[in-house]
């Protein structure tokens, strides 16, 4: 597991702290466990740790670890062409 | 602190059994990760106790003020903003800005600042509450220049200055600093417009965590420290005295100059009851002539005692702690070198000691802010002005008795001792005091919460009473504080604490005296529990009923008849039915 996939899940790991580490990567927004307070706090959270500033628009459909996932990759990739 | 790590510890389990900590946090806005930051600030600085922190509704911070009354918190928190006052001084309502209406604006929102300032009162009476005026920006809704602020915003401004001025001295109620939050939280990084506008919550995190640590650091009351030991050269002034002569040493701006604000402010904290002594290694004869300088900004009726000589400074400090009767917990050492600062802390490592940076203009200004945190009080009382003399006046009583062979019923006598007891209210700040702070005269060691101590205080069977001291060598002030309920012919104590300042004046004995005989009663139940530092408490207890002290020990009148040695004071009861 990379380094920010070790972070992501700790910040999953914080809001969600009752979910078994290994149930953390099959959370979604479909699990019982996912309210709309875990879901503000989560994504401060992660913006916060990755110093990212999530479009409005998107956020809606960050509703599962897969998708948070996926968007910390594509920001990463988007800074790296940033950087050249 | 990043919102990852507040959301951790506030996650931690809580080593049952726990006291609880109720705080209600009364916003207007949505309090979200504030909410988070306070509670894990506070369980930083109160590990073993489950903080609970309770909120009210969105928009209505008048009605949140009036829920939080109504709620059983320990302690409140009140955080304005803008918004508040009124819903067009923030984004989330189009009310209109034109410059028409600004002046409707600023009106209805000096209305709503002292409708808050109302609410807050009725609050701080029950409950004690932390109260934070605006700490956003306001909007750009004025039609100057950013860069000039107008009448009307500065009128805004007043209402709300003068709200606040006049709340910082009710009592219960603690104005957080807006000097301090502007050091933790620059102004211009506060405000999360998305956050706000998204969310409901306008603070970025970092001025989040910045409140939630102000706010934390208020509740949580650390018992300010009571003493201060001082070194004199390169200390209190510049220069060795033994070396440089009376003369030669300086606190001026031509040399020395921070040393002369280091002054000003130990004179300063001893106008304000800190103890101060000095410990310094020099001829006594020198350095009372230094102290006879009329220049000198702390004077030599300041500092008590003066320990001089060339033994070694924890030698010093220990006749000083023996002096005043503190624990070296209670006590600031400060000294310019840093050998001697390692020599006293290895000697008593729960004191605070520290170097004073002689040369560093920065560290000496860090360092005054640092003393006045941890001297600090919220108000200072008739008996913070006559902590000093008091114990001059009792240590003038040890030598009296230890030297004149005068029998201690002879000197007691001759004292012209006379109490006041009178009736505690809930507002009495040095009886609060009293009762949270005094370790060896302390009947159990419980410390009680503002919360209930205005409940024990304020019920009708209680008998709360509190001791006022003076004899021909001075007043003592309120020097004990009794609270207890009568039930029948017994009364039960559950506190009782006298200051250590008051011992060997049998103000004991004639408080239990005061109770069998003027409330009647037959027998007295303590709620009595052994403590580290009870002692003397434990002694006397041990003492009048000829037994071991136990919990819910009693002591009959007949028990207490037989005991009692001979009292000399003259009493005056007042408020007292």
């Amino acid at each position: 597991m990379s380094e920010r996939e070790n972070r992501l899940v700790r910040c999953f790991t914080s809001v969600f702290p009752w979910v078994a580490a290994e149930e953390i990567r099959n959370l979604s927004a479909e699990s019982g466990d996912w309210d709309s307070l875990s879901a503000v706090t989560l994504s401060a959270v992660v913006q916060e740790e990755f110093g990212l500033d999530i479009d409005p628009h998107v956020l809606p459909t960050l509703d599962s670890y897969e998708s948070f996932r996926a968007y910390v990759c594509q920001a990463r990739l988007k800074d790296e062409e940033l950087l050249g | 602190m990043k919102l990852i790590d507040a959301v951790d510890i506030c996650r931690r389990a809580v080593r049952e059994p726990a006291q609880e900590l109720k705080v209600f946090l009364a916003c207007g806005f949505t309090p979200l990760h504030l909410s988070t930051f306070l509670s894990a600030a506070l369980r930083l600085l109160r590990p073993d106790d489950k903080i609970v922190v309770e909120s009210g509704l969105f928009g209505d911070l008048a009605g949140n003020i009036i829920r939080a009354h109504d709620s059983a918190a320990d302690s409140a928190v009140v955080a304005i903003e803008w918004s508040d006052l009124d819903p067009r001084l923030g984004i989330r309502t189009l009310g209109g800005w034109r410059p028409d209406a600004i002046g409707d604006i600023v009106y209805s929102a000096t209305e709503a600042a002292a409708r808050i300032e109302g609410g807050v009162r009725m609050l701080a009476s029950r409950t004690p509450t932390v109260l934070c005026l605006p700490s956003l920006p306001l909007p750009p809704l004025f039609v100057t220049r950013p860069a000039q602020a107008g009448l009307l915003e500065m009128n805004l401004r007043k209402a709300v200055a003068s709200v606040a001025a006049s709340l910082s001295e009710c009592s219960g109620v603690q104005v957080a600093s807006p000097g301090l939050l502007s050091e933790m939280s620059p102004p211009g990084e506060r405000y999360d417009v998305k956050s706000d506008v998204l969310s409901g919550f306008p603070y970025s995190l970092r001025h989040a965590s910045a409140v939630g640590e102000l706010f934390a650091n208020l509740i949580h009351k650390p018992e300010p420290k009571k003493g201060l030991i001082t070194d004199l050269d390169d200390t209190i002034w510049s220069g060795i005295v033994g070396e440089d002569g009376v003369d030669g040493i300086s606190w001026s701006l031509e040399r020395g100059h921070m040393h002369g604000l280091y002054q000003q402010f130990a004179a300063a904290l001893a106008g304000a009851g800190v103890l101060i002594a000095v410990a310094s290694k020099n001829d006594p004869a020198i350095v009372m002539r230094a102290f006879d300088r009329s220049d000198l900004l702390l004077s030599k009726e300041d500092v008590f005692p003066v320990e001089t000589g060339w033994s070694r400074k924890s030698d010093s400090i220990q006749r000083i702690l023996k002096a005043w009767n503190i624990g070296p917990d209670a006590v600031v050492f400060v000294d310019d070198s840093p050998m001697e600062v390692a020599e006293v802390k290895s000697a008593f490592p729960e004191m605070e000691c520290l170097v004073f940076p002689k040369d560093d203009y920065k560290a000496i200004w860090d360092l005054l802010k640092h003393l006045r945190d941890v001297f600090g009080k919220p108000v200072v009382t008739g008996d913070d002005s006559i902590r000093l003399q008091s114990l001059r006046s009792a240590a003038g009583l040890k030598d009296t008795v230890g030297t004149d062979g005068h029998s201690v019923d002879h000197f007691l006598k001759e004292c012209d001792a006379r109490l006041v007891i009178e009736r505690v209210e809930a507002s009495d700040a040095r009886a609060f005091e009293l009762v949270n702070k005094t370790n060896q005269f302390n009947l159990n060691g419980k410390r009680i919460g503002e919360v209930e101590w205005r409940r024990m205080v304020g019920e009708p069977a209680s008998l709360a009473f509190s001791v006022c001291y003076r004899d021909k060598y001075g007043p003592l002030g309120k020097v004990a504080v009794l609270l207890g309920r009568r039930t029948g012919r017994r009364c039960s104590v559950h506190a009782w604490v006298m200051s250590c300042r008051a011992f060997s004046r049998r103000i004991e004995h004639q408080c239990l005296k005061y109770l069998f005989e003027s409330h009647g009663v037959d027998e007295i139940e303590f709620d009595y529990d052994s403590t580290a530092r009870n002692g003397p408490l434990r002694e006397f207890l041990a003492e009048l009923s000829g037994r071991a002290p136990a919990p819910s020990m009693i002591v009959t009148k007949r028990e207490f008849e037989a005991r009692v040695p001979l009292l000399f004071h003259r009493i005056e009861a007042r408020n007292y039915v």
